[in-house]
């Protein structure tokens, strides 16, 4: 009695959600993305290709801390500091990053090490064309993430 | 427990010593009062106020300090009181009203108690928003040690370390209240030779050391519990590295050795390591010049060239001279190698067999901190082992200790002396003989009829009859002296009849058994005890012990030569006549003597196996690039004979190899059917062999060592002392050559392993020390450059005159490569005379 009862039950919640497929495809417009013919739509805190960032005097903003290295779960931050040369310092105060590498092999894109800098050094932008033929081209290094390419994306409006 | 008393906290009975430090008995207890300006090893003085706790008083309850306080029978005292909790939230809520928060770039960050202490004590908030004061940030104190006076919360370690440790008080508070700052005295100047130790006592990031600034952050590093070798001390020190990349060094508590100190060469010197010159690769002589070569290759050419000499002079043609810098291990298995492999007992290291030292070295290093009487013969902790040298000083300063010092210069412990003799150089011996006589004279011992009257004597040594009874008397009357003598007076011309001389006066004093040779060197008792001398085995067994010898060619599977070999001095001498090829490891001949450049050419085959390219390793057929101490595990033997460890730090540089390993294959590849007597991979596995094969070493293993190291007894080696006569009858200076030549260590050399640290380079400072007398004769001021010759060469350098230095001496330290005091040295030995003359 109750495995008729089951069939019927099923067969109705079936028919609903055919239902509201066949209403969508009535009503909407498709959204697969023709990326990268298309840009690609992403949230404004949506965390993709590492980026460093410099102050408006053009001073870097890392200071070497290293604890976006400490924070990171995957250790895929390297950084060495270095003294700053008075005359000719990289960033503000005493202390610069020498080398900053980010393994986005290893990088989970958790964005653990943008809560942790202490100067809004280190971002996660909203780059995300990734790929590559050679593993070696995963190792940003500082040059690299202080040259972000500009991103193919567009920035989705929030809500 | 009756000694022990009890005192309440926080309603909680615990046991406490009498006259304890409240803050040391309730640490015991579990309850750890946060402190800054407290350190157990330095004078309490209260001065931060982070330990205030209730103490029940006759008045009621009131804070006190718990870091002044004496704990008192019965006392009470409240922790966790409502009024001490919130006293050391206040507190700590003031000492960051000015601390700067530049945690993030602080080298201190991740490891500073005033962070931790925050942490645990802090507010969590703070009442104030004013501007913090500023002071002077990165402001050097020295080459080596940077100062941030924003960060310091005036706790006085540094100042009460330099004061109670160093006697040297060299940093001062300036200014009051909160404009209060470390700094200098004017014009004055941080150069004790332990000044790094208040980077490691600093509890905030006020001092940090120059050399790693900004290298490091405290929880990336890996941290290998090591020791140096820049000293016979053996000081127990860790190796902070990463990236294998030696970061740092810090000291590690050991108290029988170091207490918790080092001293700055220790800390500093440490850029051997990675300094771009190490050699990469083997490197083999082909059509006349040096080129990278595979190691099979580069083995296989050590094993015909070796060969061959052997074939055509026969094995006694071959030699190899060791290091007292490298491990036990790599000095057992050169020794192995060219008596068990090579066949001949050529074997010997700078300042080896022909230094007359006690092969037990001294007592132990603990003796000299509590000793009444310190008796220091020809050797200078001051320069030699800056963290001994402080022990010393304050024995004498805390526990009163009298200290008797005989040295051909005055040196800086001279001022802490109760009595300094500086005879005549050349007539040391007769010094001794006063000193004998006078103890002798004063007991009623029967006096032997060689031995001349004290005035006579005297007069021969140039020294004042009161000082020698005055330390007569204060030896005989000793209860725990520390005696030591050192290379001084334990190498060159008469030092076997000097050394007898001043055995003598121990002897006759009744403290024969107290006296030890403090050796200078790293490992230069280890590398005795393995058996790097020309007559004597594994274990100092000489080598006409057959017993010895034949347990050794069972384990061996060989042969071992009965003629004794050639001693260093010899060895030298006989290039390229006698001795036809040479294995060099960790030595550098010509580097100490360059006029020897030509005879090493000259040789069949020259191996050299170092860590650089030296200048004997520019002349050499193959040149085997080792790895440094800190890239390969090793043991060491200190002065006390401590073997201690020293584990792998860091990886090797390019292709180079620990030195033992080199020697393994070398010796499979000469020999390989005795491939079962050299079946030793491991470290571990060769100290087992050198565990059997020595007996003082019996019982010992790596894992038994421990972190602290294990000492071997006294007693495994006999020396008997007693009266003995000598011959030791002064040595007149000859008119050519008027002055006599005094040579020594000094801390900051111009040596390989010191120069290989370039931010240090500013320290050293190449020079001859020379009587205003003596230079005013000769005509030369302060930095004349100067040519100072002996019968057996020449050197250039500066002069620097000193009133300390005795008239018609001069002083020239080693280990300057511009100017190699061995090529002074006749017979490669020093107490020789020199001539001196301005350079125009």
């Amino acid at each position: 009695m109750s495995g008729l009862k089951d069939v019927y039950e099923s067969a109705r919640e079936i028919g609903k959600a055919m239902g509201l497929t066949l209403k969508t495809l009535a009503t909407e417009k498709p959204i697969t993305v023709e990326y990268p013919d298309q840009p690609m739509a992403v949230y404004p805190r949506f965390r993709g290709r590492h980026e460093l960032r410099r102050y408006e005097n053009g001073m870097e903003r890392c200071i070497g801390c290293c604890l976006c290295e400490a924070a990171c779960p995957t250790g895929a931050i390297y950084v060495e500091a270095e003294e700053n040369d008075p005359d000719n310092p990289i960033s503000p105060g005493e202390r610069h990053a020498k080398v900053y590498e980010v393994n986005l092999l290893r990088c989970i894109f958790c964005g653990d090490c943008e809560r942790a800098c202490p100067t809004e050094a280190i971002v996660l932008g909203h780059y995300i064309d990734l790929a590559s033929y050679d593993r070696r081209d995963f190792i940003l290094t500082k040059e690299d993430l202080l040259n972000p390419p500009e991103p193919n994306t567009i920035i989705r409006p929030a809500g | 427990m009756s000694d022990w008393i009890t005192i309440t906290i926080d309603g909680k009975e615990i046991q406490a010593k009498p006259g304890e430090l409240l803050v040391d008995a309730a640490a015991r207890a579990g309850i750890h009062i946060p402190v800054f300006c407290y350190h157990p090893k330095l004078d309490p003085l209260g001065a931060c106020r982070m330990c205030l706790v209730e103490a029940e008083g006759r008045r009621g309850k009131m804070l006190i300090t718990a870091c002044t306080t004496p704990v008192a029978d019965g006392g009470v005292y409240y922790y966790e009181s409502e009024r001490a909790v919130d006293a050391r939230q206040g507190t700590l809520e003031l000492i960051l009203i000015n601390h700067p928060l530049d945690c993030p770039i602080c080298d201190k960050g991740g490891e500073c108690p005033l962070q931790d202490q925050t942490l645990e004590h802090g507010p969590g908030k703070s009442h104030f928003w004013e501007e913090k004061n500023h002071k002077a940030k990165h402001y050097p104190l020295s080459d080596l040690i940077m100062l941030d006076q924003e960060r310091c919360i005036v706790c006085w370690r540094c100042i009460r370390y330099l004061e109670e440790w160093e006697d040297k008080p060299q940093l001062g508070l300036f200014h009051r209240g909160g404009e209060t700052v470390i700094d200098k005295f004017p014009d004055g100047k941080l150069d004790a030779y332990t000044s790094g130790s208040i980077i490691d006592i600093c509890p905030v990031g006020a001092l940090t050391n120059r050399l790693a600034r900004f290298s490091y952050r405290p929880w990336e590093l890996e941290k290998t519990p090591s020791i140096c070798t820049h000293c016979g001390m053996g000081c127990n020190l860790r190796i902070d590295s990463r990236t294998h990349r030696i970061r740092r060094n810090v000291a590690r508590e050991n108290a029988a050795v170091n207490d918790e100190w080092i001293c700055d060469k220790g800390r500093f010197a440490m850029g051997f390591a990675s300094h771009p010159e190490r050699l990469q690769e083997p490197l083999a002589r082909i059509n006349g010049e040096l080129r990278p070569v595979s190691w099979p290759e580069a083995l296989d050419r050590v094993v015909r060239g070796l060969k061959r000499v052997v074939e055509t002079h026969g094995p006694a043609a071959v030699a190899a001279i060791g290091s007292a810098k490298l491990s036990n291990e790599a000095n057992y298995l050169l020794a192995k190698f060219m008596r068990g492999v090579v066949g001949s007992n050529n074997l010997d290291f700078r300042e080896g067999s022909a230094v007359v030292a006690d092969p037990r070295g001294i007592p132990s290093l603990a003796d000299a901190r509590d000793a009444d009487v310190i008796v220091l013969m020809g050797c200078d902790p001051g320069e030699e082992m800056p963290v001994l040298a402080n022990f010393l000083k304050r024995a004498v300063l805390r526990g009163g200790a009298k200290m008797i010092i005989v040295h051909p210069r005055a040196i800086e412990l001279t001022q802490y002396a109760a009595a300094f003799i500086n005879p005549t150089i050349g007539a040391e011996s007769a010094a001794f003989d006063a000193l004998t006589r006078a103890t002798l004279d004063a007991s009623d011992a029967i006096i032997p009829d060689w031995l001349p009257e004290v005035e006579e004597a005297a007069q021969v040594a140039g020294i004042s009859v009161e000082d020698v009874r005055e330390a007569a008397r204060l030896l005989s009357q000793a209860k725990r002296p520390f005696i030591v003598y050192g290379v001084d007076y334990a190498w060159g011309y008469g030092a076997r009849n000097l050394v007898t001389a001043l055995t003598n006066w121990v002897v006759a004093a009744g403290h024969g058994e107290r006296l030890g040779f403090l050796h200078s060197q790293a490992n230069a008792l280890g590398a005795a005890d393995m058996g790097m001398a020309p007559d004597r085995l594994p274990g100092h067994r000489p080598l006409s012990d057959a017993r010895a010898r034949r347990e050794l060619e069972a384990r061996w599977q060989t042969e071992i030569p009965t003629q004794p070999g050639l001693s260093y001095g010899a060895m030298m001498a006989s290039t390229p006549d006698r001795i036809r090829a040479l294995y060099l490891m960790g030595a550098d001949p010509v580097g100490e003597k360059p006029a020897d450049a030509k005879a090493l050419a000259e040789l069949d085959f020259l191996v050299v196996q170092d860590m650089f390219l030296t200048e004997s390793a520019k002349l050499a057929d193959v040149v085997l690039p080792a790895a440094s101490y800190a890239e390969s595990r090793g043991t060491f033997t200190n002065t006390e004979r401590r073997v201690q460890r020293a584990p792998q730090a860091v990886r090797t540089v390019g292709k180079s190899v620990a030195d033992w390993a080199i020697l393994m294959h070398l010796a499979r590849r000469y020999a390989p059917d005795k491939k079962d007597a050299w079946d030793t991979p491991s470290v571990d596995a060769i100290f087992a062999e050198i565990a059997e094969v020595v007996p003082a070493y019996r019982g010992m293993s790596w894992e038994n060592l421990g972190e602290s190291g294990q000492q071997w007894p006294r007693d495994a080696v006999s020396l008997s002392r007693e009266l003995r006569p000598h011959s030791g009858a002064a040595i007149p200076p000859s008119p050519d050559y008027p002055f006599r030549l005094v040579v020594g260590s000094l801390l900051w050399d111009g040596g390989t392993v010191f120069a290989a640290t370039p931010q240090m380079a500013g320290l050293a400072r190449q020079a001859a020390w020379l009587h205003p007398d003596d230079a005013a004769r000769l005509g030369v001021q302060e930095g004349d450059a100067i040519e100072i010759r002996s019968r057996g060469g020449s050197i250039r350098t500066f002069a620097h005159l000193d009133p300390s230095i005795k008239p018609g001496s001069v002083f020239a330290p080693y280990s300057f490569p511009a100017a190699p005091v061995g090529n002074l040295f006749d017979d490669y030995v020093p107490r020789t005379s020199v001539a001196i003359e301005k350079v125009t």
